[in-house]
């Protein structure tokens, strides 16, 4: 888990916004994120490399399910845009699928951080007292452990499978946003509309879902891009040791950490192309988190 | 409760604002926060900015304290004394602030460091300005915190501000401000944060300051009460502009301009009866950015006519004179109003 | 502040307690059973009553978890039958060295990284702000194997300069060949100083943006006055907190960089038992990990208290945590 992650709820998560706008809300952030360029290039990198690795295969064709190891570590030439693997899999094809891939592990598992965070964190804060206090020093408790060593505990246990990457890297990412929302239900709960909906009588479930949750729609976007970005460099340090899935599935962190077995042998091509790839997606999902933390008022920090 | 007038013997004005334009670069657009504003302020004299929120007199106190970002553009001149506060480097500047102007904000809460110790802070302007050490300044503040009101300052200088009342900590705020003995006092509006008892014993230290110190103070504020009793003279300022100027008996006794008269209206009185609808200002002030023709109050004017959204009043009343009542009105209070939908120029 | 402190210390126990109830968990997770697991697949049924009756698995499971909870508070981890020794002087002699490696790389990621926040702070929206800005943000979205792979390939292969494996033996020996260390604590500092660098540079912003640093500009203080007298003090608070909060990412990162460079620390060591299905081993890294690194919040809460003067004489100091 990234440190932008932990210390998203350091910061305090809302500070009173400027005067009340004359435009709606929605349509005034959408321009604030609009008018930051940074911001909207990731959005763009985003979109291409997602096109790029769910649509790309369907133009440009390759096997990736049989090896070929007469055409094992191709330079890139003809034939072979970005050259071949160590098994004869054709490189620019590779990085397609791997994508497919990482971007499904990272956007599954930061829907199931966020699901799970969002629940448990806007619960705890909305009951307050006892119940609260229990529930976030289990969030501390499953903090203390780093993510990388539960992980490589879990991968042992469980045979990792596309499912089972996205459920434990899933559940090892929820805390965070745990933490967030349990921050935003505590200050919101106090708010008249939540506490005019108690007083008629509207059930709990209801109040933290139409009120709390929708209030702190903001810092649960955020925080989603963020917990996207975490999970692809989880993923491919995961995949580093090891305990990712095995071939012929593959993605990008287990595409460059077996590239790197090659450096000495000068082969780029395996390295490159998916490290840069990496750098590229979580950088730009930085981008977009930040740019959507300025359209929302969220942190003063940003300049 | 006499408000304070100019010192007697006084070589001219301490603080002298002339033609001043604050422009204030945003993204994509550019307010013109301060628009052509002249004033002048004698040693021991207060002068109060009248406005709403919005009118620029805050942009005007940061003007005149050199305190502007960056992306400010200032046209015109401030004199402090005999010198020129626009166009001049940060060096300089800093040599100005704290020394020759002082300037208390708002909110005492916030302005002081909630780490460093009261002593500290109050004594930093003299350790920056006239080299005292450690212990000389230490000294100094306690005197400081002594004149301005603060029980056991000795003991105070110690402490850090959260062990501090708001209306103490203002105090403290006000030593920091006045501890170079500075001409000039800015006070942005130094007792909005403060709940009523606190608000009438701070104006009645600034009075007992300027008696003692005969600092020209600039007093600027949303509420007109304050400014009633303590300032000799009063500025109102609306959409950036000088709306009207003058004795602050005269202003509010017979008010010109029609926002001020507006002003005037909206506050709750004694004998207003009691079911009687509150008298508000309809409408909003205006958007600084647009570069506007005309008079900005025309929109929300009771008076207004077409004249008025064409032209910028001139200025009438007693010219050019400091001390006179002068105010930029088409219609002013003590002409008929002209009938609502004339077309032409009334007298 | 009495009262801060007894309260972060109880909730400090509280998830320590926690942690050891997760453990628990995590023990009787294991495939057919925690005796089945840790024995090995050939276990007979006699050897797992045994084992069961001998680490009081055989009772309810608050009882068991009673049984195992008093015997790690003696010291009693368990015993890896994979490496033929109790887990508890395995990770005895490897903790320090994870400690040292993570404890030397963090200070001096904070002595960097500080200056480098406040430069970018100061210059913010200038050339040389995004520029660094852009540095930290690739750096802080590399891979961490890569950045310590690329560091071997460059400064250990091609220039020779260090070596590109960590010194293995005692914790002595690890003094010996300084140079050795070099890389791991470089691939580590690295990563952390990306991170920490966009949090010292956000915290001093907050801070120029307040009203007390207008106040001090309103007395003539200058930009190094501000700075040095004003806001680092107040910007570095939030950096404490932060060291206690960042612990977990630091050990993630330690445990890759001991892999890449062999260095004989609990990240190694739990990675190893993975590949033997050292049960034993595994859990007693997790435990101890984890209770590391409450202690460590909690140490840093401490710190910033005492920093802090509104927490020193106040009773309610907790910052939203």
């Amino acid at each position: 888990m990234s440190l932008e992650n932990m210390t998203a709820t350091l910061g305090g998560a809302d500070h009173p916004g400027a005067d009340a706008p004359a435009e709606a809300p929605g349509r005034v952030r959408l321009r604030a994120f609009a008018d930051n360029r940074l911001a909207v290039a990731g959005l763009a990198v985003v979109i291409a490399l997602t096109l790029f690795a769910f649509i790309g295969p369907l133009l440009y064709h390759t096997d990736q399910i049989h090896t070929r190891l007469a055409a094992e570590t191709l330079r890139p030439g003809p034939g072979h845009p970005l050259g071949t693997d160590n098994v004869g899999y054709d490189q620019l094809g590779r990085l397609m699928v791997g994508g497919q891939t990482t971007l499904e592990v990272a956007f599954g598992a930061a829907a199931v951080a966020i699901l799970l965070g969002v629940v448990w964190g806007a619960t705890a804060g909305y009951l307050g007292g006892f119940a609260d206090g229990l529930m976030m020093r289990v969030v501390d408790a499953l903090l203390a452990i780093p993510a990388l060593f539960l992980l490589i505990f879990l991968a042992t246990v469980f045979k990792p499978s596309v499912l089972m990457l996205i459920i434990v890297v899933g559940v090892t990412a929820w805390l965070v946003p745990a933490r967030l929302v349990r921050g935003e239900a505590l200050s919101l709960r106090n708010r008249e509309y939540v506490q005019a909906a108690r007083t008629m009588g509207v059930r709990p479930p209801t109040i933290i879902f139409r009120h709390i949750v929708t209030n702190s729609i903001g810092t649960i976007l955020v925080n989603a891009t963020f917990q996207v970005a975490d999970a692809i460099l989880l993923v491919a340090a995961l995949s580093f040791l090891g305990l990712g899935i095995s071939p012929p599935a593959t993605n990008w962190g287990a595409m460059l950490s077996d590239g790197l077995n090659y450096t000495y042998s000068g082969y780029w091509w395996l390295t490159y192309p998916p490290g840069i790839a990496i750098v590229l997606t979580v950088v730009a999902f930085n981008l977009i988190g930040d740019g959507l933390r300025d359209a929302f008022g969220l942190d003063t920090r940003r300049g | 409760m006499t408000a304070a007038g100019p010192a007697a013997g006084a070589s001219g004005p301490v603080l002298r604002v002339d033609g001043l334009d604050v422009d204030i670069a945003l993204r994509r657009s550019v307010v013109h926060a301060v628009r052509g504003v002249s004033l002048e302020v004698a040693a021991g004299e207060t002068v109060g900015v009248v406005g709403e929120s919005g009118c620029g007199k805050s942009t005007l106190g940061l003007a005149l304290a050199g305190l502007l970002p960056s992306s400010a553009v200032t046209r015109g001149s401030i004199r402090v004394g005999d010198r020129e506060v626009t166009g001049v480097g940060e060096r300089e500047l800093r040599a100005i602030r704290g020394a020759e102007v002082g300037i208390v904000f708002q909110d005492p809460m916030t302005s002081l460091n909630p780490t460093q110790r009261i002593g500290t802070q109050v004594g930093e302007a003299l350790r920056l300005h006239r080299g005292a050490s450690r212990e000389a300044a230490r000294a100094a503040a306690a005197d400081m915190l002594d004149l301005v009101g603060l029980p056991r300052p000795r003991e105070q200088l110690d402490r850090f501000p959260h062990e501090l009342s708001g209306g103490m900590r203002q105090r403290v705020v006000i030593a920091a401000a006045l501890i170079c003995e500075p001409k000039v006092l800015i006070a942005d509006e130094p007792t909005t944060a403060l709940d009523v008892t606190t608000q009438a014993q701070i104006l009645e230290l600034f009075d007992q300051l300027q008696q003692d110190l005969g600092m020209a103070t600039l007093l600027i504020t949303h509420d007109m009460g304050v400014v009633a009793g303590r300032a000799s003279r009063v500025f109102v300022m609306y959409a950036g502009r000088e709306a009207e100027t003058g004795p602050t008996a005269e202003v509010f006794g017979s008010a010109e301009h029609r926002y001020t008269a507006a002003l005037l209206d909206s506050i709750l009185r004694m004998e207003t009866p009691r079911h009687a609808a509150l008298y508000t200002i309809p409408g909003r002030p205006p958007d600084l950015t647009a570069d506007l023709a005309g008079c900005p109050f025309a929109p929300r004017c009771p008076a207004a006519s077409a004249v008025c959204g064409t032209t910028y009043p001139p200025a009438a009343g007693a010219p050019g004179a400091a001390g006179g009542h002068r105010w930029h009105c088409h219609h002013p209070v003590s002409e008929p109003r002209p009938a609502p939908h004339a077309t032409e120029p009334s007298r | 502040m009495i009262r801060f402190l007894a309260r972060r210390c109880s909730q400090a126990l509280v998830v320590l307690l926690l942690v050891s109830v997760i453990i628990f968990i995590l023990l009787h997770l294991l495939p057919g059973g925690p005796a089945r697991a840790i024995l090995g697949t050939h276990a007979t049924p006699t050897n797992v009553a045994a084992f069961n009756k001998e680490n009081g698995l055989d009772g309810p499971l608050p009882a068991q978890y009673w049984h195992w909870l008093t015997g790690v508070l003696s010291g009693n981890l368990g015993f890896s039958y994979v490496l033929n020794q109790p887990v508890s002087s395995v990770l005895a002699q490897r903790l320090p060295k994870t400690a040292f490696l993570a404890g030397i790389s963090v200070v001096l990621a904070v002595l960097i990284a500080v200056p480098v926040g406040l430069y970018q702070a100061v210059r913010r929206a200038r050339i040389d702000d995004y520029v660094v800005t852009t540095v930290t943000f690739v750096l802080y979205s590399t891979p961490a194997f890569w950045v310590a792979l690329l560091l071997i390939d460059v400064l250990a292969v091609r220039l020779h300069l260090f070596p590109a494996e960590a010194p293995q033996g005692a914790f002595s020996t690890l003094f010996g060949d300084p140079s050795a260390l070099v890389l791991p604590v470089a691939t580590i500092t690295l990563v952390t100083i990306a991170a920490y660098s966009r949090y010292v540079r956000s915290s001093v912003l907050d801070e120029l943006a307040q009203d007390y640093v207008r106040m001090a500009r309103s007395k003539g203080a200058g930009l190094r006055v501000v700075l040095l007298r004003h806001v680092l003090r107040n910007a570095l608070s939030p950096v404490v907190t932060l060291l206690g909060v960042s612990l977990p990412f630091i050990l993630s990162g330690t445990l890759i960089t001991e892999q890449v460079f062999n260095y004989p620390g609990v990240g190694l060591l739990i990675f190893n038992a993975a590949e033997q299905q050292d049960y034993p081993v595994m859990l007693g890294v997790v435990l101890v990990v984890g209770a590391a690194t409450v202690v460590g919040s909690l140490l840093a809460d401490i710190v910033y208290a005492i920093l802090d003067p509104r927490v020193r004489a106040s009773v309610n100091g907790e910052a939203g945590r």
